[in-house]
């Protein structure tokens, strides 16, 4: 098979598995866990296969990039939207972890989530963010890494209510969902800026040459523009600056998902992207700064919570977004090669973190069992050579979690919902104040009454 | 004057009618009903093949002369007459009575007589029948009834006057219209479209009224059609500048019940200001006059025609097995008991709202770079109002599905067959569609075509309207 082949039947493995499995099930067929398992680690090996494959026909062609067209999805007057996937130095590690990390939580939930009654929907969320992710990393356009980016964002949210007979995991979920979509604005935005103001979307179209050397091709405050809105989508992606919130509230989920969503692949997308539009960003002094500055504090902030948690995964996610801030920063100095060595290894060590957080006590007494109780339980901190106000504020600010909710809460939801109450004054009527539903229902008690 | 090979809207028309009166007076009226509308859609769509065949030509019904269909009306007329079908089938037992049926036939009826009129006298008329299953009170007495009925004669009585004021019924008349007469007509479309600040009837509407029947007085379009047939003729400067006004309007009734929705907990409101800020879309990008905007529109027709009926269908089933749904005090956490039923809502609502990989990304997607070409600023209110209804989305997905299961819910059942196959049709249609968006999209493209020429030397036109 040629290169271009083995990079279609990788993306479109997952997808088209969640598309055929989804069917059967809404028409009554039903699968056996087994079957699923079976199936699941069928496809992972499938996937990790035909990744190896291509990393060998690039590496033995002497290949730096494979580009792939599969034509136009869409096409009206002047407008295309061209199916074009890309493969080079940068997606290809990044492939190279999706396919592995998420073959490896696949194999784990297996047994994780023996006889749970999301089995069957877990996993076809996973072929769904599988098939998302890898559509991310694969785009050769905006337009194209734009569809893979809000199919993670919705199976992530999906997954983050899994456990769906919860309050917690609904509330967070939609809490979530909502930093997601008014961080996604960002990249939409910069989307349709970017074919309004230079008629394309697509990464040839901004650079020339390959990456890690390319060229920006874009210019003016156009350009500047399109990079803030794109950093702006890359920090709510990975948790960072005014969108740092969400990653803590994300770990209602099941723990495989965790780790596969916020500790390998998913808060990553965001690095990414900053990576992929690196001279774009670099010839934009406000993009630069905003990317150092939004690193460097939410790195600050989550080293400080992270000291302060009192479970292993909320202790884990602030872990993470410290180690993302500082890729993040990374990116904005320039030092693209390191940023890509940190990403991978860290997605690699989180995810085993987070598989390992469910049994992180029996660890613990094990290693120190081993050691003949002799583990020190804490090391010499370096804030303790701040003066002692200094770190009684910081503690403070630690334990409210940098007090982020509260000024969320207090100036963005509130003003958000008084100005919805405020509109209400068109749809005035009498009947407002008595109770709704004319139409019958079913009588209280309910008991399914069949229709 | 071309003709159609057999008089298929008269037939599609007649059925339904025969339908309805049918209907009343039998012992079981849906398996009736079901044929009606089944007949009527065979009807339709034979008709939407001849005019792919014909291209941009009229074909006029040989029996009745005052319906034609053309690329713009016949696919929705089949359309509407699959989603009447549909929504026969998913009436729960207790709004499948002779009445209730027999107002959705009519209701269907009128809206294909308006779809198919070949003048504005014949779209006049459809418009006004609208009403009178409301008028007959054939879907029962509710607090909702009286302003829909006095809103559809606002509209109706607007677009009256302002036929008489253009002293003649032909479409083309349109282009000569004074400025009071055309005003009259957007000032019917706004009306019946529910644009802001005229929008408050049909969120009541969903709120009070009954649900399935409003599924389909709000899927008519009407008003979409009316400005669609109005961008296909030679429009004044001023007429022009009264259709950027319409699509400015479409723009703010997208943003803003978007953002009205946060205030919102009641499933039923919440859903109506879901389906009107993302039906607003339709006129926003009719009214860009530019081949993706229009095309985008008439996708995102059938996209919110389909994906909103799921939706209101759902909630109308949910309804009538389980107490509160009206109001609930918290969640309702149904999907444990019902999760096909979640699930054929969850796809449903992210089509509407655009999530890629369905119809809706591809409608919307063209609608927003035609927006953006023409109004770079306001184009951008629609992305944020998306963002917001997906959003809102969630919070009605949430409200009915996730949560803890109240324990007066002993048991409900998931989708019953004659609920899952209709439901799997919404579905497929939605993601099929998705993935293979070029063949929705060649339905559609004579009619964007005819609404962004301007009509030169011929009739059919023969150059690109100039963007404003």
């Amino acid at each position: 098979m040629t290169a271009e082949s083995l990079t279609l039947l990788l993306v479109a493995a997952p997808g088209a598995a969640f598309v055929i499995l989804g069917m059967l099930w809404l028409l009554g067929v039903g699968l056996s866990e087994r079957l699923l398992a079976n199936l699941t680690k069928a496809l992972y090996l499938l996937l990790a296969l035909v990744a190896c494959a291509l990393f060998w026909q690039m590496w033995r062609g002497g290949l730096t990039t494979v580009r792939v067209s599969a034509g136009d999805w869409f096409s009206v007057a002047r407008y295309h939207f061209p199916l074009a996937l890309l493969i080079d130095r940068l997606s290809l590690p990044l492939v190279g972890v999706t396919v592995v990390l998420a073959g490896v939580v696949g194999a784990f939930s297996v047994r994780y989530l023996h006889r749970d009654p999301g089995f069957f929907r877990f996993f076809l969320l996973q072929y769904l963010f599988t098939f998302g992710a890898l559509l991310v990393f694969t785009a050769d356009s905006l337009d194209l890494l734009l569809c893979g980016w809000e199919l993670v964002g919705i199976t992530s949210v999906l997954l983050i209510g899994f456990f769906q007979n919860r309050p917690d995991p609904v509330r967070n979920a939609q809490r979530v969902f909502g930093i997601y979509r008014i961080a996604d604005l960002g990249l939409l935005l910069a989307v349709f800026l970017a074919h309004h103001w230079f008629h394309t979307a697509s990464w040839h179209g901004f650079f020339s040459g390959e990456w890690p050397g390319h060229v920006n091709q874009l210019d003016g405050a156009a350009a500047s523009v399109v990079a803030v809105l794109l950093v702006f989508a890359a920090s709510g992606k990975s948790a960072q600056g005014p969108f740092c919130g969400w990653l803590v509230r994300a770990m209602e989920g099941p723990t495989p998902s965790s780790a596969v969503f916020y500790g390998a692949i998913s808060v990553h997308a965001g690095a990414y992207l900053l990576l992929r539009i690196e001279p774009l960003l670099h010839a934009s002094w406000v993009a630069t700064s905003l990317v150092i500055f939004i690193g460097l504090t939410t790195a600050s902030l989550g080293t400080l919570v992270h000291r302060t948690c009192a479970d292993a995964k909320t202790s884990l996610a602030y872990a993470a977004q410290t180690q993302l801030g500082l890729i993040f920063a990374e990116i904005g100095f320039g030092w693209t090669t390191f940023a890509v060595v940190h990403l991978v290894s860290h997605a690699v060590l989180r995810t085993l973190q987070f598989l390992r957080s469910p049994s992180m006590l029996r660890d613990y007494h094990r290693v120190h069992a081993a050691a003949g109780g002799q583990i020190d339980p804490t090391g010499e901190q370096y804030d303790s050579l701040l003066p002692k106000s200094v770190q009684v504020a910081l503690y403070r600010m630690a334990l409210g979690r940098g007090f982020y909710d509260a000024i969320l809460d207090r100036f963005i939801v509130l003003p958000a919902i008084a100005l919805a109450r405020l509109l209400g004054v068109f749809e005035s009527h009498p009947e407002r104040r008595s109770p709704p539903a004319a139409e019958p229902t079913a009588p209280p008690p309910s008991v399914s009454a069949i229709p | 004057m071309s003709l159609l090979a057999a008089p298929y809207l008269s037939l599609g028309i007649g059925a339904l009618l025969a339908g309805a009166v049918s209907s009343l007076f039998a012992a079981r009226p849906r398996p009736l009903a079901a044929g009606a509308a089944l007949a009527a859609f065979t009807s339709f769509a034979l008709a939407a093949r001849e005019v792919a065949v014909a291209g941009h030509e009229r074909l006029f019904d040989p029996l009745c002369s005052c319906f034609e269909a053309d690329a713009l009306d016949a696919v929705p007329m089949a359309f509407f007459a699959a989603l009447t079908l549909l929504v026969i089938l998913l009436a729960p037992r207790r709004d499948a009575g002779g009445k209730s049926m027999a107002g959705l036939l009519l209701l269907a009826a009128a809206t294909q007589t308006a779809y198919g009129a070949a003048n504005l006298g014949v779209l006049a008329v459809g418009w006004w029948l609208t009403g009178l299953p409301f008028a007959l009170r054939l879907f029962g007495e509710d607090r909702s009834r009286r302003s829909v009925l006095i809103i559809l004669c606002l509209s109706s009585l607007a677009l009256t006057a302002s036929i008489f004021l253009m002293h003649g019924v032909e479409m083309q008349e349109i282009a000569h219209a004074s400025r009071l007469s055309f005003g009259l007509v957007v000032l019917a479309v706004a009306l019946r479209k529910g644009l802001f600040p005229l929008h408050g009837w049909m969120v009541r509407q969903f709120d009070h009224g009954p649900l399935l029947p409003v599924a389909l007085l709000f899927n008519g379009h009407l008003g979409a059609l009316l400005v669609a047939r109005s961008e296909a003729v030679a429009l004044t400067q001023a007429e022009q500048h009264i259709l950027d006004l319409l699509g400015i309007a479409a723009l703010a009734t997208a943003l803003i019940t978007s953002i009205r929705s946060f205030a919102e907990s009641r499933p039923r409101r919440l859903l109506g200001l879901l389906c009107l800020s993302q039906a607003s879309f339709i006129l926003a990008g009719i009214a860009t006059a530019n081949a993706e905007g229009v095309a985008g529109a008439l996708l995102h027709w059938l996209v919110v025609a389909a994906a909103s009926t799921g939706l209101i269908a759902i909630v109308r089933v949910l309804e009538v097995r389980v107490s509160g749904t009206a109001a609930p005090d918290g969640h309702l956490g149904l999907a444990v008991k019902a999760p096909r039923l979640a699930t054929f809502f969850l796809i449903c609502g992210l089509a509407l709202v655009g999530l890629p990989g369905t119809l809706g990304y591809c409608a919307e997607d063209l609608i927003f770079h035609g927006a953006l070409e023409n109004h770079p600023w306001l184009g951008l209110a629609l992305p944020v109002a998306t963002a917001f209804n997906a959003i809102n989305l969630l919070r009605i997905y949430s409200l009915l599905f996730l949560g803890v299961l109240p324990k007066r819910v002993i048991d409900i059942p998931d989708a019953l067959p004659r609920e899952r196959w209709p439901l799997a049709a919404c579905v497929v249609f939605l993601l099929a569609g998705g993935l293979m968006p070029g063949r929705i999209l060649e339905w559609r493209r004579m009619a964007a075509e005819e609404a962004t020429l301007v009509p030169g030397d011929g009739e059919t036109g023969n150059g690109h309207r100039v963007p404003n």
